[in-house]
C-alpha cells in the first residue's frame, strides 16, 4: 500500500504496485460538445477525470465596456449576444434595470406582452438545451425535432421584432410595438400543438429510453447545500430540490399578476435537470395561456424622452433567465450614458461547479454532465 | 464447345469469377447505398429530407461523395507513425471483402463455401479489430488513443457472446443432418452438426418444412448475435470508440480522404456482412417462394437448356431472397441509429460479460440438455424453442431492471444516504485511487513540472493556478 508521501503528482500506484501516468486532455475550444468555444483541461487516469479545469474568455467581446459607450438604449441590441439562446429575457433584465434607475413603470399590456415573449423564449431555449443535451449523449433525432419547434417560435419572434435571433424588441417603458394581426390566434394555435404532440413526442423519445436513464440518473449529483453555496441558479438549483425561481421569489412584471409554480426534482442529478426543463416548458406553456386570455388593453411603451438620462444611482434588475438567474446590475452618474453595467450571467455562475462534479466521473459523463448544467458561451464570456 | 462446357476447371473458373464480381461489386454496392439509405432513413425519422439534390431523390449523392473522397488530398499527421498510420485502413478493409467469400447469397453464388464457415467469419471480424487500434494508436493524437483502445476492449468482449450466441444454431443443425430425419437414422453421419453457412442455410430447407428458420429455434440466439453484431461494428448505441460527442471521432480523427473512405466503407460493409450471416444463420438464408429449382423445372421442362434456365432463376430468386432478409436487417440498424442514445463505456463492459456472456452459456446448457432429452425430433426442437423464447423475454425485461440505475420518480439509494458532490456514480476502487493524488495535486499546486512539453495545457493549468 502506496503511502501518500510515496506518490509522485501524476501517478497513480495500485496495490498491486502497478504504476500508471495520468494524462492531460485539452477538450476544446474546438470540439463538438462543449457547446461553443469552453476548453476544458481534462487530467485523465485512463478514462476516469482526476481533475479538470475550465479555460474561458474565447468569445469575450467586451460587452459591459460597450455598454458604457453606448446610450441606454444602445445596449438592448449588444445584450441579445450575451446569452444568445434566449434573447428576450436579457432584454427584460436590461430595460428593467433602467426603469428602475428612472423610476417609471411599464403599461400593464406591455408587462403582460413581456411575460408572453419570455416563456416563449424560455421553451425556446429549454428546446435547444434538451436537443443537445440527447446530442452528446449520442442520440441524434431530438435536437431535429426540439429545432423544428423551436423554429415556429423564432418566426413568431421575426414578424413580432423584425428579428429572428436578435430581436431589440424591448424598450424602456415597454415594447417596441403591438402584436401584428393575426400573431395571438397563431401563437394558441401553436400552443396547442406543441402541447398535445411535440411535447409528449419528445417525452417518449428520451425521457422513457433506458439507456438515458442509465446515463442520467444518479450521475453529477449536486447536494441542496452545494447549490446555494455555489450561488446556483436556473433549473440546476430547482433539480437539487432548492426552490429558488426569481419569479417567484422577487416577482417582476407581470408575474406579481400571474402566480409561476416552480418545478423542482429532489434527486440532484442530470436526470433530474433534465426533468425541470421539461417541466418548465409545460408550466411555460400554462402561464402563455393564462396571459393570452388576461391580456389588458391600452398602450404597449410608456413616453419616454429620447435621450435618457437617469438620476445618478445603481440598481439591480433580475429576471428569471432560462438559464438561471439574469441580473443587470447599473450605475448611472446623471448623462445619457451608464457609468457602469455589470452582468450577472447565470451560465458563468452555473459553471463554477463542473471541476467538482466531474472528479471521479469517466469521460463519457463528462459530456453527460456539462451538458446539463446547459451553459451558454455567450453568456460566461460576455 | 461441347467439351468446353463439360470441362470442370473452366467451370470452376466461370463459377469464381462470377462469384468474385458478385460479391466485389455487392460489397460495394450495399456500402454505398448503405450511406445513403442511412441518410434518408434518419431524414424521415427526424422530419427532414436528407440528399435531394444530385440525382431524383439525391440517390447519386453517395457516389458523388465516394468521388469527392477519392479526388481529396491525403493529409498524413506530422508526427503520425507512419507505417502503422497507413496501414491501419488497409488491415481494417480486408477482412471485410475477405469475408464476403464464405456468405452464401443462394447455391451457386457463394464463392467458396468453406467447411469452417462460422469459424472463418469469427476469425476475420476479430482481425478488424487490429486495424481499428493500430489507427488509434498511430494517429499520435489523444482521442484517437483512446478511442483505439475503447475499441480493442469493446471488440473483444462482444467477441465472446457473439461465438456463443451461434452456437446454439449449431447445436440444432446436429438434430438435423442429413441422416437423421426418417425412421431408420444413419448414425455415423446423424448428431453431427455443421458449421458451413451452406449447410447450415440447407438445414433450414427440410423437405417438410421450408420455412423452418433458425429464428424459431433459437430466438435468443438472433437477439443477441445481433445486439453483438451491433458492437462489432461500432454502430450506435455501441458506437464508443468513434463517440462524436465525447472524443470528436474517435480513432478517425487524423483521417480524409480514401484513407477516410475506407474505414467508411468498411464499416458499412461489416454491418453488410453481420446482417448477412444472421440471415444465412437465422433467418433461413435465400428461401423463400420461387427459390427452388423444382417448380420451375415444372414449368420449363427437363431438357438441358430448361434445366440451365430454371438454375438461373431460381439463383436469382435466391439472391433476391437473401437480399430482402439482409435489407430487413439493416433497417433495424439504421432505425436503432436514429433513435438510440449512447451507452457509456463502464456500462458497455458490463452489459457484455456480466448479461450477455452468462446469458448465452446458460442457451448452450439448456439447450444441450434438451437436445438429450429422448423424446424425439420435433419436441426436442419444440421445447428448445419454448425455452429460448422465455430466455429471450427474460433478457427484454432484464436489460430494463440492469440498466436503469432506479426505478421513475423514485430518489436513488445514494442520493438518500446524501452524499457530497460528485461522489455518487464512482465505484469503490475509482474513489479509492483517486482520493489521494487530488490530495497531491492540490498540495503541490503551481509546482508541478510540466511532463509533456508538447501540450500547452500544463502551463496553463499552472497559470490558472497561480491566478487563484
Amino acid at each position: 500500500m502506496a503511502t501518500e508521501a510515496t506518490l509522485q503528482p501524476g501517478t497513480f500506484v495500485d496495490e498491486a504496485g502497478m504504476r500508471s501516468e495520468e494524462m492531460i486532455l485539452n477538450m476544446g475550444p474546438q470540439h463538438p460538445s462543449t457547446h461553443g468555444v469552453l476548453r476544458l483541461v481534462l487530467t485523465l487516469d485512463g478514462e476516469t477525470v482526476v481533475n479538470c479545469t475550465p479555460v474561458i474568455g474565447y468569445l469575450h467581446r467586451g460587452m459591459e465596456k460597450i455598454f458604457e459607450n453606448r446610450p441606454y438604449m444602445g445596449g438592448i441590441r449588444y445584450i441579445d449576444n450575451a446569452d444568445y439562446l434566449s434573447p428576450m429575457l436579457n432584454e427584460i433584465a436590461y430595460a428593467q434595470a433602467i426603469e428602475q434607475l428612472m423610476g417609471i413603470e411599464p403599461p400593464r399590456r406591455a408587462q403582460y406582452i413581456r411575460l408572453i415573449v419570455g416563456e416563449l423564449e424560455r421553451i425556446a431555449s429549454h428546446l435547444v438545451a434538451i436537443g443537445t443535451y440527447g446530442l452528446d449523449l449520442g442520440a441524434t433525432t431530438p435536437i431535429v425535432w426540439c429545432f423544428r419547434d423551436r423554429e415556429i417560435i423564432l418566426d413568431s419572434f421575426e414578424s413580432l421584432s423584425g428579428h429572428r435571433f436578435t430581436h431589440n424588441y424591448m424598450r424602456v417603458g415597454g415594447v417596441m410595438q403591438d402584436f401584428p394581426k393575426g400573431w395571438l390566434q397563431n401563437c394558441q394555435e401553436w400552443l396547442d400543438i406543441f402541447e398535445k404532440k411535440s411535447l409528449p413526442d419528445l417525452e417518449g423519445l428520451i425521457t422513457g429510453n433506458e439507456i438515458f436513464q442509465a446515463r442520467t440518473e444518479g450521475v453529477g449529483y449536486i447536494d441542496p447545500q452545494q447549490a446555494i453555496a455555489y450561488a446556483l441558479s436556473g433549473p440546476l438549483i430547482r433539480g437539487s430540490g432548492v426552490p429558488f425561481d426569481v419569479r417567484v421569489t422577487q416577482p417582476y412584471g407581470a408575474f406579481r399578476e400571474i402566480a409561476v409554480i416552480p418545478q423542482v426534482r429532489q434527486e440532484g442529478d442530470c436526470f433530474a435537470r433534465y426533468r425541470v426543463k421539461m417541466d418548465e416548458m409545460s408550466e411555460s406553456v400554462r402561464l402563455i395561456r393564462i396571459a393570452l386570455d388576461k391580456l389588458p388593453g391600452g398602450s404597449v411603451c410608456q413616453r419616454t424622452p429620447i435621450a435618457l438620462r437617469p438620476q445618478r444611482g445603481e440598481t439591480y434588475a433580475a429576471v428569471e433567465s432560462a438559464r438561471g438567474e439574469e441580473g443587470v446590475y447599473m450605475i448611472s452618474d446623471g448623462s445619457e450614458y451608464p457609468y457602469r453595467a455589470k452582468l450577472r450571467g447565470p451560465s458563468f455562475t452555473n459553471l463554477q461547479i463542473l471541476p467538482e462534479l466531474l472528479r471521479g466521473n469517466k469521460i463519457g459523463d463528462v459530456i453527460a454532465i456539462l451538458g446539463s448544467i446547459d451553459i451558454v458561451l455567450g453568456d460566461v464570456d460576455r | 464447345m461441347n467439351n468446353l462446357l463439360t470441362n470442370d476447371i473452366f467451370l470452376i473458373f466461370i463459377h469464381f469469377v462470377i462469384t468474385f464480381v458478385f460479391s466485389l461489386g455487392f460489397l460495394m454496392t450495399a456500402a454505398t447505398v448503405l450511406v445513403y439509405l442511412e441518410r434518408k432513413v434518419q431524414g424521415y425519422a427526424q422530419d427532414r429530407y436528407g440528399p435531394l439534390h444530385y440525382g431524383p431523390g439525391g440517390i447519386l449523392q453517395s457516389p458523388f461523395d465516394v468521388i469527392k473522397l477519392l479526388l481529396k488530398e491525403d493529409v498524413k499527421v506530422g508526427k503520425a507513425d507512419g507505417i502503422v498510420f497507413r496501414l491501419a485502413p488497409v488491415v481494417f478493409f480486408a477482412p471485410v471483402i475477405t469475408a464476403f467469400v464464405v456468405l452464401p447469397f443462394s447455391p451457386y453464388l457463394t464463392a467458396g463455401a468453406l467447411g469452417t464457415g462460422i469459424i472463418f467469419y469469427v476469425a476475420l471480424s476479430s482481425i478488424d479489430v487490429i486495424g481499428v487500434f493500430m489507427a488509434g494508436w498511430g494517429s499520435n493524437n489523444k482521442y484517437s488513443l483512446i478511442g483505439g483502445l475503447r475499441s480493442a476492449a469493446q471488440m473483444i468482449s462482444y467477441e465472446l457472446p457473439l461465438v456463443l450466441s451461434l452456437v446454439g444454431v449449431v447445436m440444432v443443425t446436429s438434430l438435423l443432418a442429413p441422416g437423421c430425419i426418417g425412421a431408420h437414422p444413419n448414425l455415423t453421419t446423424c448428431g453431427v452438426g455443421s458449421i458451413s453457412f451452406t449447410q447450415i442455410v440447407e438445414a433450414q430447407m427440410q423437405p417438410g418444412a421450408p420455412w423452418f428458420w433458425f429464428v424459431l429455434a433459437q430466438p435468443l440466439g438472433l437477439l443477441v448475435y445481433f445486439i453483438c453484431g451491433l458492437a462489432e461494428t461500432n454502430r450506435s448505441p455501441f458506437d464508443l470508440p468513434e463517440a462524436e460527442s465525447e472524443l470528436v471521432a474517435g480513432y478517425l480523427t487524423e483521417y480524409s480522404g480514401l484513407r477516410w473512405a475506407m474505414f467508411f466503407l468498411g464499416e458499412y460493409g461489416n454491418m453488410a456482412i453481420v446482417s448477412a450471416v444472421a440471415t444465412a444463420l437465422f433467418l433461413g438464408g435465400w428461401s423463400g417462394p420461387g427459390a427452388s429449382a423444382v417448380p420451375w423445372e415444372a414449368l420449363f421442362g427437363h431438357s438441358a437448356v430448361a434445366i440451365f434456365f430454371s438454375q438461373v432463376i431460381f439463383n436469382i430468386f435466391g439472391a433476391f431472397w437473401f437480399t430482402v432478409k439482409m435489407g430487413v436487417l439493416l433497417g433495424v440498424f439504421l432505425w436503432i441509429r436514429a433513435t438510440l442514445p449512447r451507452l457509456r463505456a463502464d456500462q458497455l463492459m458490463r452489459f457484455a460479460w456480466l448479461f450477455l456472456i452468462p446469458l448465452t452459456l446458460i442457451n448452450i446448457l439448456i439447450t444441450g440438455f434438451i437436445l438429450l432429452l429422448p423424446i424425439g425430433l420435433v419436441a426436442q426442437l419444440a421445447v428448445s424453442a419454448v425455452v429460448n423464447l422465455i430466455l429471450m423475454l427474460f433478457m427484454i425485461f432484464g436489460l430494463g431492471r440492469l440498466t436503469g440505475v432506479s426505478s421513475k420518480g423514485k430518489l436513488p439509494k445514494w442520493a438518500r444516504d446524501g452524499r457530497t458532490v460528485g461522489s455518487a456514480p464512482v465505484g469503490a476502487v475509482g474513489a479509492r485511487r483517486i482520493g489521494a493524488p487530488v490530495a497531491a495535486l492540490s498540495a503541490a499546486g503551481a509546482n508541478r513540472a510540466a511532463p509533456t512539453p508538447t501540450d500547452n495545457a500544463e502551463s496553463d493549468l499552472a497559470e490558472t493556478a497561480a491566478r487563484k
